[in-house]
């Protein structure tokens, strides 16, 4: 029997285990309520359209980011810049990283991308199967974004921990999370300090030591504040896209073999996968004012969720939403979101996961799930593989 | 056919890009902007799909009679 609309929404959840089924969910509140209240979290109201999505995230002034963009939060101590930002501050961040991450530099980085995405393929590629999270979808964003970053990769197991206690920790253990998080600022206090004493090298690290904002240079606080997000930011989501996308190749051999044989079509397939098998199902604002928005009266202090996993799914965007379609033209999805926050790591992650599966593709063409309990869609959590037919 | 790209509206997304680079460019932060005003008559389809797939909306093509 099916569970009542109205307890669906007043439990509706987007962490962990709710994302099992998140689809079949998100598939009932727009069709049955697509803005609701959850009482989850400390409460929340949630926006399920695509439609919606797209006029909240550009309606700044009433839906702020500065009060904090996830619920549970990563216990941060200030906000995270710049995605906790509004404007006129935002724009002004943005502009101190966003070059690093413009499509020409991606273009430029990509050699590099392939060379490590080989690197860690040589490792398995030969044997009969493999764990892919483990040795592939969720290093291959690691190295490559330290990399870019400047976080040194003696220190890729304490990023690992740390990801993983902040992310998934918090909605266990806000205490675990909270250790995490001062565990990272006195890390990255640390890192800048050392890099203060040599000449400042061309990374996210570097940039951030020379860069300025309203003609003066960034504090010490706001470049911490940048380092932790990028952290936080450049790793686990991209090993996620990964890891869900080849979840989905494995279960699906006429996709795989397209794929394999005509590498040219891995670009759109990644825009669909992004669009059904997203990391960031879901962020978080607060209302500034007393508000009517799409039948809903809101109020100061709010919080509102905007769920792009079911905006990417909705009926009145998309043909067929729930149909994974390698081929669809029609795709103007919201994964990276929209408006002024859109994800400024969007053309790398891209750029990451399109080698990532043309590489594995070209090495590994035939693969399935090992024999057990069969791997959920989301998260970076073990994807066992056997390879071959 | 006549493409233009409304630069308010564009924040980089790059989908225009990565599907017809041949009409769209980027400049270093990554906003697009259009190479040719009049786009060739073999880039008519890919520029729709690339105005189709903005998820911003910010392209704008103009169709007349001569195309």
């Amino acid at each position: 029997m099916k569970q009542p609309i109205e307890e669906l929404a007043r439990n509706f959840d987007f962490h962990g285990k709710a994302l099992d089924d998140a689809f079949g969910t998100y598939q009932r509140l727009r069709q049955e309520c697509p803005v609701g209240h959850s009482d989850r979290e400390g409460g929340f109201w949630f926006f399920s359209r695509y439609d919606h999505v797209f006029k909240i995230e550009h309606d700044t002034s009433t839906f702020s980011s500065a009060q904090g963009v996830l619920l549970p939060p990563f216990y941060n101590p200030r906000p995270m810049i710049p995605i906790e930002t509004d404007p006129p501050m935002l724009a002004k961040y943005r502009r101190i990283l966003i070059d690093m991450f413009s499509p020409k530099t991606v273009d430029a980085v990509t050699p590099f991308v392939t060379k490590v995405a080989n690197d860690l393929l040589d490792k398995f590629a030969d044997d009969t199967g493999a764990d892919v999270a483990e040795k592939f979808a969720r290093p291959l964003p690691m190295i490559v974004f330290c990399s870019l970053a400047g976080f040194p990769s003696e220190d890729y197991d304490r990023f690992q921990d740390w990801v993983e206690r902040i992310i998934y920790g918090r909605t266990s253990d806000p205490e675990v999370a909270k250790r995490a998080v001062a565990e990272v600022y006195a890390y990255f206090e640390q890192l800048f300090e050392l890099r203060q004493q040599e000449p400042p090298r061309e990374d996210v690290m570097g940039r951030l030591l020379v860069a300025k904002v309203d003609g003066r240079p960034l504090t010490v606080e706001e470049r911490l504040d940048i380092a932790f997000l990028a952290l936080l930011g450049g790793l686990e989501t991209t090993a996620w896209a990964i890891r869900s996308n080849l979840w989905y190749l494995a279960q699906h051999p006429d996709d795989r073999r397209r794929l394999a044989e005509d590498p040219s079509l891995i670009p759109m397939a990644v825009e669909e996968f992004l669009r059904c098998l997203s990391p960031v199902q879901t962020m978080v604002r607060t209302v500034t004012k007393d508000v009517e928005f799409e039948g809903a009266s809101l109020s100061t202090g709010d919080k509102v969720v905007i769920v792009y996993g079911s905006a990417n799914r909705d009926e009145d965007k998309f043909e067929a939403p729930d149909e994974i379609r390698i081929d669809r033209e029609d795709n103007p999805h919201l994964a990276f979101g929209i408006g002024p926050h859109r994800c400024l790591g969007a053309n790398l992650a891209r750029r990451e996961v399109t080698v990532a599966l043309g590489e594995f593709l070209r090495r590994i063409p035939e693969f399935r799930f090992a024999d057990g309990e069969p791997p959920v869609w989301h998260g970076i959590g073990p994807l066992p593989m056997v390879f071959g037919d | 056919m006549k493409v233009t790209v409304d630069r308010e509206a564009c924040q980089g997304h790059n989908r225009c890009y990565l599907l017809c680079p041949q009409v769209f460019d980027v400049d270093d932060e990554g906003y697009a902007f259009v190479r040719v005003e009049v786009v060739p008559q073999e880039f008519e389809r890919k520029v729709q799909l690339a105005a189709r797939n903005c998820p911003e909306r910010a392209i704008k093509i103009e169709t007349s009679d001569q195309g």
